[in-house]
């Protein structure tokens, strides 16, 4: 009910539009230098109750003709404005510089960095910074002529590649009379890798090698393409002990061996279709999943996604490509 | 671990706590005198409990607890003053409510209250006290507050206190500028309802009436009551000048003088004209100014006798039949004036007339012994001869040689006052004598009565200023003598030389401090001291407490106004802030006229080669501008390249050289070299 009350508001409209037409006309930047034009300042809730203050206190000056009682609301007054300009040189000139995003897992709380040049001989104290509409304010003071970093907590609410959110730097200091803000819609995107599905199954069995039969190894060590349960009798050198140890602590008990007796004509792919799984999101968590464990086991794997196949490959850039097409898909 | 180990290593809310907690009883201390006394307690009691939490880190007192002791502090104001309406249970509240407050810093925005209380507490000082220290005490409360608030808006840390002292003061300091200026020409008007009511009026000086015992109160009362420089400064005035004429006393009721008590019912017109002043003024003629401080009665205090209405603004004083000079409103602020009077004058009806008669009524059946010695001396045909002055004359001769003696300290005086002090107690302060001598004059048959106001006066040497004080409150007598009309007698001379006639007074008990100054400094130099302390509060008052409408017109004429009023002011006001505003874009375009030179030489470059046909984001570096440049112009633009390259070495590689010097080379270079130019679309 409130929600659809707050929707008929023709002022929470008339500001939405506005908000809409002061982000659009941002450009986009991974610097930002601020400036008289893009430092905005208004009045916060404890200004107006200072102005209230000292009407009051000049109500009673005049009326108890108080010479000593003028010069305190001036004083405060003169102060006041004081403070106005101060709280705007605390943004003005201010530096702002993203550092580029690393990708991140959907859910995982991430943060963006961004680092604060400060080249005024004075520090600037109390900055905030925070993704727009967020609440979740980034504290620091920046130096004299010195830098300083702070870490914004950013949570992506889908996977993919997105542009990073519209940020707000802001200051109260000093007096927390007036609200000092500016806009800033940094140019970088942050990629958001699926999340990884929680307690996901093991691996799924090496796939017979295609059009081949294996009898010459392309690289001139063992490749061992597949993973299957142990079996009575199995070398202790075939199994894996690292998915053994994984296996053990999450209470299923089973041994993973390494599939040495086809030594060549298997191979890990990790495929859409063989989830087991309808939903293409929880598909592809899941895949997330393995390519972390696969990657982890130091395996080579391949990833097939609809309309996309990543080839045979092992290491951090097969990992870093497996993720981005999970990503992207 | 010390007392500054342990401070050091307080957390910082309990720090933070403890340093508001500080300001605030630094700015509500001075109103303990003025407050009820549960008040004070109670205030004293939470601001501790508040300090004490905060130190042992323990939890606030909950919501119900709260709104009890709101309760209680509301029923509290409504007991003692009967209403929570109106300046002083007003005043109970706002502090109560700020004690009670900082028990419920809950949020950001109860801090805020806290502060905004504050401010209202800062400013009731100045009910009760616009004095030098006052200012200078609440000026630092003020700092020490702005201070607080500075600190509670730096969430980052534990910044030291002295790190937001440092900005307050700032602030302070950029704000002064705005308050001199809205000080001087913000329209000074009257109280826009109400007048100030007069509770402060038991505070001051002479009452109009007077009661055996006023005066011997104000002769401890150190206080200044006004301030007077002659405009010939050199002149060092006779001290039977010195007499400042206040409320003159008819009637007597055997304890109490009252003014004419006919004065009360009749209209002014009346009151003016029943028995003419018919003041004769002759001689040369003192011109002087007067700053009288408030004394919440509507009379001016001017040296007798005054003949021209002081000059007084728009108000405008008017004389009464006794040569009081009244103002229609009391004066509840300082107030500065310019008179002129002639030491030498006579007064009063010349010959007998009726309304005289007024003047030698007694009370029925009170000191029958005086009474007796005024037979006595009528039947002497000695004194009988000799007229009024032989009977004045034995009363003051009787005065010196009959063991009479001046006390503050009298002891309390009986049903015949006048009895007791010819025959009984013989000792007496000015009134006392006074009165005594009135009472026996009248019953000799004498026309006589009572006059009030101040005698003598201190003359500082530092500003040339002479201060007159409550302490020199006096009473004398004036006897009306056929021919001569009204004569000043004091009695007091008679009995003690020294009230009147030189620059001495009974010195008042003096407080602990006052004794322990003595005792440290010669009295020389605490005289010294307390001079140069006094000039700085006369010109305090002169230039801040003093600024009235008047002034702020005489600044305008000085300006050049020719008929100043408040609309001048506020054109005054608004032509500063546009010349504030004009100053500020002036300074913000050079601050970035001012902004990185270097960066702006590049700014230049890429702009030049942007009109050339190549443009680059903002932030491309020098070197990749040279080969842009390069890749894109060809051979022509090596110039070019080289410029960039000597701009970027400029920047990131050490040089010996001064950097202004090469980049105002550079600067020139870049006038020189030849840019290249957008290529014409070949057609």
């Amino acid at each position: 009910m409130r929600q659809f009350l707050r929707a008929l508001n023709p002022l929470a409209a008339l500001r939405r539009q506005v908000s809409r037409w002061m982000q659009a006309r941002l450009s986009l930047s991974d610097t930002l230098l601020l400036t008289q034009r893009n430092v905005y300042i208004l009045p916060t809730g404890a200004g107006w109750m200072l102005a209230l203050t000292l009407l009051v206190l000049l109500l009673a000056s005049i009326n108890f003709q108080l010479n000593l009682g003028y010069l305190l609301t001036f004083l405060l007054a003169g102060s006041a404005v004081a403070g106005m300009h101060i709280c705007h040189g605390t943004l003005r000139g201010l530096t702002l510089h993203l550092q580029p995003p690393e990708p991140q897992f959907l859910g995982q709380g991430a943060a963006l960095t961004v680092q604060l040049a400060n080249e005024r001989r004075s520090p600037r104290r109390a900055v905030a910074l925070a993704v727009h509409g967020s609440g979740h304010w980034a504290w620091t003071d920046v130096p004299a002529q010195g830098n300083a970093q702070v870490q914004i907590a950013f949570s992506p609410s889908q996977r993919g590649l997105h542009p990073v959110p519209l940020l707000t730097a802001e200051t109260r200091y000093p007096l927390g009379t007036f609200r000092v803000w500016a806009l800033w819609r940094p140019a970088a995107q942050v990629l958001v890798y699926p999340a990884p599905e929680p307690g996901a199954p093991p691996l799924p069995p090496g796939e017979p090698r295609s059009g081949g039969t294996g009898s010459a190894p392309s690289h001139g060590r063992t490749e061992f393409d597949g993973v299957r349960a142990y079996r009575r009798g199995d070398p202790m050198k075939l199994v894996v002990w690292k998915k053994a140890a994984q296996a053990f602590a999450s209470g299923n008990g089973t041994l993973i061996a390494r599939d040495a007796q086809q030594p060549h004509r298997h191979e890990l792919w990790l495929d859409h279709a063989h989830t087991g799984l309808g939903d293409l999101e929880t598909r592809l968590s899941r895949l997330t999943a393995w390519v972390l464990q696969a990657d982890r086991l130091g395996l080579d794997y391949g990833l097939r996604l609809p309309g996309k196949e990543i080839a045979m490959g092992h290491g951090a850039a097969q990992r870093r490509r497996c993720l981005e097409a999970l990503a992207l898909c | 671990m010390n007392l500054r180990q342990t401070l050091a290593a307080l957390p910082r809310d309990a720090r933070d706590t403890l340093f508001m907690l500080c300001v605030i009883a630094w700015v509500i201390a001075p109103l303990v005198r003025e407050l009820p006394v549960w008040t004070s307690v109670a205030v004293a009691l939470l601001l501790l409990l508040r300090g004490t939490l905060a130190w042992r880190a323990r939890p606030l007192p909950g919501r119900w607890t709260m709104h009890l002791m709101m309760l209680c502090a509301v029923a509290g104001t409504l007991l003692t003053h009967r209403t929570i309406v109106g300046r002083d249970p007003g005043l109970t509240l706002v502090i109560l409510l700020l004690a009670l407050k900082t028990l419920e810093a809950r949020a950001q925005r109860d801090a805020m209250v806290i502060f905004f209380l504050a401010f209202f507490s800062m400013l009731s000082n100045f009910f009760y006290s616009q004095s030098l220290a006052t200012a200078a005490a609440m000026l630092l409360g003020l700092l020490g507050l702005l201070t607080a608030l500075v600190n509670a808006h730096q969430p980052v840390g534990r910044p030291p206190l002295v790190q937001s002292l440092r900005t307050a003061s700032t602030m302070a300091l950029l704000g002064t500028p705005v308050m001199v200026a809205l000080f001087m020409f913000f329209p000074r008007m009257a109280p826009l309802w109400g007048v100030p009511n007069d509770t402060m009026a038991g505070r001051t000086g002479l009452s109009g009436q007077m009661k055996v015992g006023n005066i011997a109160e104000l002769a401890l009362d150190d206080r200044i009551a006004f301030r007077l420089r002659f405009d010939d400064a050199g002149y060092r005035p006779p001290q039977s000048v010195l007499y400042f004429r206040g409320p003159v006393l008819t009637s007597f009721d055997g304890r109490e003088w009252l003014a004419d008590p006919v004065r009360e019912d009749e209209d002014e017109a009346r009151r003016r004209f029943t028995l003419p002043a018919q003041l004769q003024v002759r001689g040369p003629a003192l011109r002087y100014e007067i700053t009288l401080e408030p004394s919440f009665r509507p009379w001016l205090m001017v040296l007798e006798a005054t003949a021209e209405p002081p000059a007084l603004g728009t108000r405008r004083p008017y004389m009464m039949q006794d040569l009081q000079w009244m103002v229609r409103q009391p004066i509840n602020e300082l107030q500065r004036y310019r008179a002129v009077s002639h030491p030498d004058f006579t007064h009063g009806p010349l010959e007998a007339v009726p309304a005289l008669r007024t003047f030698t009524t007694l009370p029925q059946g009170m000191n029958p012994r005086t009474l007796a010695l005024a037979a006595q001396w009528r039947a002497d045909p000695q004194l009988a001869q000799g007229g009024t002055m032989a009977l004045v004359n034995a009363a003051l001769q009787r005065l010196r040689t009959g063991g009479y003696t001046y006390t503050l300290e009298p002891g309390l005086y009986g049903e015949h006052t006048a009895d007791e002090f010819w025959f009984d107690r013989k000792q007496g302060f000015c009134e006392h004598i006074a009165s005594a001598f009135v009472v026996l004059m009248r019953a000799a048959g004498v026309p006589a009565r009572i006059v009030t106001g101040y005698q003598g006066g201190e003359l500082n040497p530092v500003d040339g200023y002479w201060t007159v004080r409550q302490s020199d409150a006096h009473a004398w007598a004036e006897v009306w003598v056929q021919g001569q009309g009204w004569v000043r007698v004091d009695p007091t001379g008679a009995v003690s030389p020294g009230r009147v006639g030189q620059f001495q007074r009974l010195q008042a008990p003096q407080g602990v401090l006052g004794n322990a100054m003595g005792t440290v400094l010669s009295p020389n130099a605490a005289q010294r001291l307390r001079a140069v302390w006094e000039a700085a509060n006369n010109r305090w008052n002169q230039w801040v407490l003093n600024y009235t409408q008047e002034r702020q017109y005489d600044l305008l004429r000085q300006l050049g106004f020719d008929s100043p009023d408040w609309q001048d002011l506020a054109a005054v006001i608004a032509g500063l802030i546009v010349a504030s505003a004009l100053g500020g874009a002036a300074w913000s375009l050079w601050e970035r006229l001012q902004h990185d030179p270097w960066l702006r030489l590049l700014a230049l470059a890429r702009a030049r080669l942007a009109r050339a046909g190549l443009d680059l984001p903002e932030h491309t570096p020098p070197r990749t501008l040279a080969a842009q440049a390069l890749a894109h112009f060809g051979p022509q633009a090596q110039a070019v390249a080289d410029w960039l390259l000597r701009l970027e070495h400029l920047r990131y590689a050490p040089s010996p050289t001064d950097p202004r010097a090469t980049l105002r080379q550079l600067r020139r270079d870049m006038r020189q070299i030849r840019w290249p130019v957008r290529q014409s679309p070949t057609p």
